[in-house]
């Protein structure tokens, strides 16, 4: 092969492999970019979904205490008694939607458990609160109805939400884990095919070198006429090996030339 | 021996002179000294042969 096509080849490889390793790395940031896309999509949505009805319940809850505290006056029974109802609401369709989009079976379950414990609760608290409006607002009568009663939807709540944050953390590590796994297959590529080439490139530059050298002996023994013995082994399909085979001749020519000046000398 | 190689020799030097023997050894790259010792192979026939045909063409 020739020395020229060698240059190219060498040269088409470098270039190849350094469009494969952007082209790799182009992948490789967009299958990361796909991945976080769908954990913002979906798990990150529904953990956010689950706080806000998490603290939507505990305003429910307050909601309920204010009015048992400060119900007494009309219009404080009044929007308290409409903010109570409001965060009821948010809470319930909030589970029921979350419930509706969660894949997860076993959060879909809890959180099915929590929309039927929540309406309980809820009726619960409307019975509390005919109590108390019909007993002169009698905060203890009507508190002794639903006290504690907002520990087990609470505690079911705070599975879900810790279910749902181990899934994102999980999948966060996972996801971690998996640009891991392609950065370091990445720089074992890269640098295999690295080392490779110029290993390539070492071999083909001391092969030309030394062949040079081998040229560049026998050229100076010819510019100095000493022939004697000499013997040109330089040959290959290569431009070296055609500069080599021009030197044959040339030295053959030098020993016709010697052999015919010895010859008319003798003469 | 290679009697037929020696006779290209003799046949450059007859038509070209001594130039044309310098000239034969060149694009044949074998000296008649060496020549004297290489066999007459079809191969190096064909060599001589063609070198023979290139000093034509060339006038010597």
């Amino acid at each position: 092969m020739k020395i020229s096509t060698k240059l190219i080849m060498f040269f088409c490889g470098v270039v190849t492999l350094f469009v494969l390793l952007a082209v790799a790395l182009l992948a490789q940031t967009r299958s990361v970019s796909a991945g976080y896309d769908t954990l913002l999509a979906r798990q990150v949505r529904q953990a956010e979904a689950a706080r806000v009805i998490q603290v939507s319940f505990k305003k429910q809850v307050q909601e309920w205490k204010d009015i048992l505290l400060r119900g007494h006056t009309p219009d404080d029974l009044a929007k308290y008694t409409r903010q109570f109802h409001e965060q009821q609401t948010a809470v319930s369709n909030g589970a029921e939607t979350l419930a509706a989009d969660m894949q997860d079976a076993e959060c879909r379950d809890l959180l099915n458990q929590f929309v039927a414990a929540h309406k309980a609760l809820g009726e619960k608290y409307q019975a509390a609160y005919d109590v108390y409006v019909g007993g002169s607002f009698d905060f203890k009568a009507a508190d002794k109805e639903v006290r504690g009663k907002d520990r087990p939807p609470t505690d079911l709540f705070d599975q879900i939400v810790k279910r749902l944050n181990d899934d994102v953390a999980a999948s966060v590590a996972a996801q971690a884990r998996a640009v891991a796994r392609a950065r370091n297959l990445a720089l074992a590529l890269s640098g295999g095919l690295l080392a490779g080439l110029g290993l390539v490139g070492f071999v083909t530059v001391r092969t030309i070198l030394q062949r040079l050298g081998r040229l560049k002996a026998v050229s100076d023994r010819l510019a100095k006429a000493d022939i004697e013995g000499l013997s040109v082994d330089i040959s290959g399909p290569d431009e070296i090996g055609q500069f080599g085979d021009s030197m044959k001749g040339v030295h053959a020519a030098i020993e016709e030339l010697t052999k015919l000046a010895s010859a008319a000398g003798q003469a | 021996m290679a009697a037929k190689l020696n006779d290209f020799y003799k046949q450059a030097a007859q038509e070209f002179g001594l130039a044309g023997r310098i000239k034969l050894a060149m694009l044949t790259k074998i000296s008649s000294e060496k020549a004297e010792a290489a066999p007459d192979s079809p191969e190096n026939i064909k060599i001589f042969q063609q070198a023979m045909a290139q000093l034509r063409a060339g006038g010597g």
